[in-house]
């Protein structure tokens, strides 16, 4: 072999090496990034606790009526009066809005909250709508005349 | 200079550039190395703080129950009070079991309040974690349901 071709394997040893550098440098630092363990154990958790508890909730000024109670009446006769004068929607509209100023927006989190019997006219909305990823949870209701929903997006 | 003189130098910078390229490798792939074990230790961290919020989430101590079968996702306002004491007469089992935490619950609906059900913090925490899950709180005499938030923050060394 004579000392130039010597010298080009010599300079192709060298590239090869760089190369291999290179995928142990991208295969490392770029694509390794660590499980979101909690994050997926605290989103999956929290849309189903909110929900399942919100719903389960007594009321404070509408003979102790369930969160349940109030959408079912708001979804068909609204007949319901409470103490302070609002009606079923309302009451229970003002009730969701409490407790989501006290954990939602306390923890800085986008939401949006629907209760509906056609999803194009909800009875009640609070928040808004999530424009990326989400998590969602979606409760039937029954009702006489059809099934209600409520359901629960958060976003990110 | 002679040639074999000159042909020694060479090789000598040969040699000292490949040891040089070999010692940048060895650095970079124990970084590599010691990046993957902080990886690691943010993963067993994040595990073990999920571990001990459903832990806490699940004591027996606080949940409701009806004719002897829990609920989930329940806590029973009558026990609370009592669960304060237990869990500061046994802090040795309950350290076992909840390690460095801070467990408060705080009602929001109907009325405030709040109840701090265990406390045994540490300042010396490499990763700190706070998990907040809702949580229905249930007062037997009136059989009504309030709500309310279990916030459960984890200290790991």
């Amino acid at each position: 072999m004579r000392k130039a071709q010597m010298e080009i394997l010599g300079l192709a040893i060298v590239v090869v090496l760089i190369l291999v550098a290179t995928i142990f440098v991208v295969r490392f630092m770029v694509i390794k990034s660590p499980t979101e363990y909690r994050k997926g154990f605290i989103s999956a958790e929290l849309a189903s606790n909110m929900l399942s508890t919100f719903l389960k909730t007594a009321s404070k000024d509408c003979s102790y009526l369930t969160m349940t109670e109030l959408l079912q009446d708001c979804a068909q006769t609204r007949s319901i009066i409470c103490d302070n004068g609002l009606d079923s929607c309302k009451y229970a509209e003002s009730t969701a809005s409490k407790i989501f100023d006290g954990t939602f927006d306390k923890w800085n989190m986008k939401y949006e909250f629907l209760a509906y019997t056609d999803a194009s006219q909800p009875l009640i909305k609070i928040g808004k709508a999530c424009t990326a990823e989400k998590r969602s949870k979606l409760f039937p209701i029954p009702i006489n005349i059809a099934t209600m929903y409520a359901k629960l997006d958060i976003c990110g | 200079m002679k040639k074999a003189q000159i042909q020694m130098g060479e090789t000598i910078a040969v040699l000292f550039v490949f040891f040089i390229l070999v010692t940048v490798g060895f650095i970079f792939y124990v970084k590599v190395i010691k990046g993957n074990i902080e990886l690691e230790s943010e993963e067993l961290s994040q595990l073990k703080s999920v571990a001990i919020a459903q832990r806490a989430m699940f004591l027996p101590e606080l949940q409701c129950s009806e004719d002897n079968i829990a609920i989930d996702n329940c806590i029973d306002i009558l026990k609370l009070d009592s669960a304060q004491a237990l869990m500061r007469e046994n802090e040795v089992y309950y350290y076992d079991l909840l390690e460095f935490s801070d467990i408060s619950i705080s009602q929001i609906y109907p009325s405030e309040a709040k109840w701090n059900v265990y406390s045994r913090k540490t300042d010396e925490f490499k990763s700190k974690f706070v998990t907040n899950a809702p949580i229905s709180l249930y007062d037997p005499i009136t059989r009504k349901h309030g709500f309310g938030v279990l916030t459960i923050e984890t200290f790991l060394k």
